[in-house]
């Protein structure tokens, strides 16, 4: 009779465990409030805060041997290239594509775009290099 | 060890009388056509707001991202992907709704496109309980199909409070997110967008990048809509 209870405390045990654990797949720090900030007023105060979280999302994935999140390389080269600086751009669209095959088709476009008219048409306004 | 076990047991009741509410059906039930396809790429597309608040297509779109990466699938960088639709002239997606869907794979590289109408973004401070009330239709559909993989119609309802107030009763405080405080600032606000982004994708069958991708078919559908409204 114990064993019988124990059995179905195991049972009850193991999937509230499992569920637990789906929260370590990403670490995305304040990457949703620094987005929302730089979404809600488009400054170089919040472009650059919005930058630095991404880099430390990039950097703590890394330390937490974690995948690193969905868009967030490709978001990071995005800004680069806003702040004229291509050619990062470019590693860190190539990085997203590595890493998640499914956005090579998008990474591929902005790639084709930077190489072939410069950053002019993504960031109207300012100034090639 | 006996109160253990009648706690876990009285949770088990619980957990069975809830169940018990919705509609008895599994994940592949619900959502054959998503299980088929398998899509992995999702294009979130601006969603349309029909709600009061000005500012709720960005507490939205902000915190989409995360809870449907947590589901497993990859999202094309919403940043970038506003953007360009952006430069096509679209601000949101009801411009967007009579394009054929195979567009977006052709120009985004996307499996699926989510559509979403916010119809409801309520802020209510009260002094017993303040609550974040978020009514949202949401809609996957394929874009090599066009058919739909997976939908959400409802009202999700984030507690401001936690746990301070009194109501809701044993199923309702289960189904409760614990969150710390009443605190208006905007950073903080924003984490209550995203717990009701998380609850509204709550039924979503996992994707590639969850362990339980293609594991959770016989998984009870609950249904979360509330029963009135």
């Amino acid at each position: 009779m114990k064993k019988k209870v124990l059995l179905l405390l195991l049972c009850l045990i193991i999937p509230i465990i499992s569920g637990c654990t789906t929260n370590k797949m990403y670490y995305f720090g304040d990457y949703s409030e620094t987005l929302y900030a730089y979404e809600k007023n488009q400054n170089d105060e919040s472009l650059i805060k919005h930058l630095q979280e991404l880099d430390r999302v990039i950097q703590e994935s890394k330390e937490k041997s974690l995948r690193v999140p969905p868009g967030i390389y490709a978001e990071f080269g995005y800004l680069k290239l806003k702040m004229n600086k291509p050619k990062e751009a470019v590693e860190y669209f190539n990085a997203e594509s590595q890493l998640y095959p499914e956005a090579k088709h998008l990474m591929d476009r902005l790639i084709n775009k930077v190489e072939t008219q410069g950053n002019s048409e993504l960031n109207s306004g300012a100034k090639n290099d | 060890m006996t109160k253990l076990i009648r706690c876990l047991f009285s949770s088990f009741i619980v957990m069975v009388l809830a169940s018990g509410c919705a509609p008895q059906t599994t994940k592949i039930e619900e959502f054959p056509r998503l299980y088929e396809e398998q899509p992995t790429s999702i294009l979130i597309l601006p969603p349309m707001n029909e709600s009061t608040a000005a500012d709720a297509k960005e507490y939205y779109s902000t915190t989409i991202q995360e809870p449907l990466a947590y589901s497993g699938y990859y999202t094309l960088p919403y940043v970038i992907t506003s953007d360009m639709l952006k430069m096509e002239g679209i601000y949101d997606s009801e411009l967007l709704v009579d394009v054929p869907l195979g567009k977006f794979k052709e120009y985004f590289g996307a499996d699926a496109v989510l559509f979403t109408k916010i119809k409801e973004w309520d802020l209510s401070y009260l002094v017993v309980a303040s609550t974040l009330t978020v009514s949202i239709d949401s809609v996957l559909k394929s874009t090599t199909s066009n058919e739909v993989l997976w939908n959400y119609t409802g009202t999700v309802v984030v507690d401001l409070s936690g746990g301070v107030g009194n109501g809701g009763g044993v199923i309702g405080l289960a189904l409760k997110v614990v969150v710390i405080a009443i605190n208006s600032a905007m950073a903080e606000y924003v984490k209550y967008a995203r717990e009701a982004n998380y609850k509204a994708l709550a039924t979503m069958p996992f994707g590639k990048y969850h362990l339980q991708h293609n594991k959770d078919q016989n998984i009870q559908f609950i249904d979360l809509t509330p029963e009135e409204k």
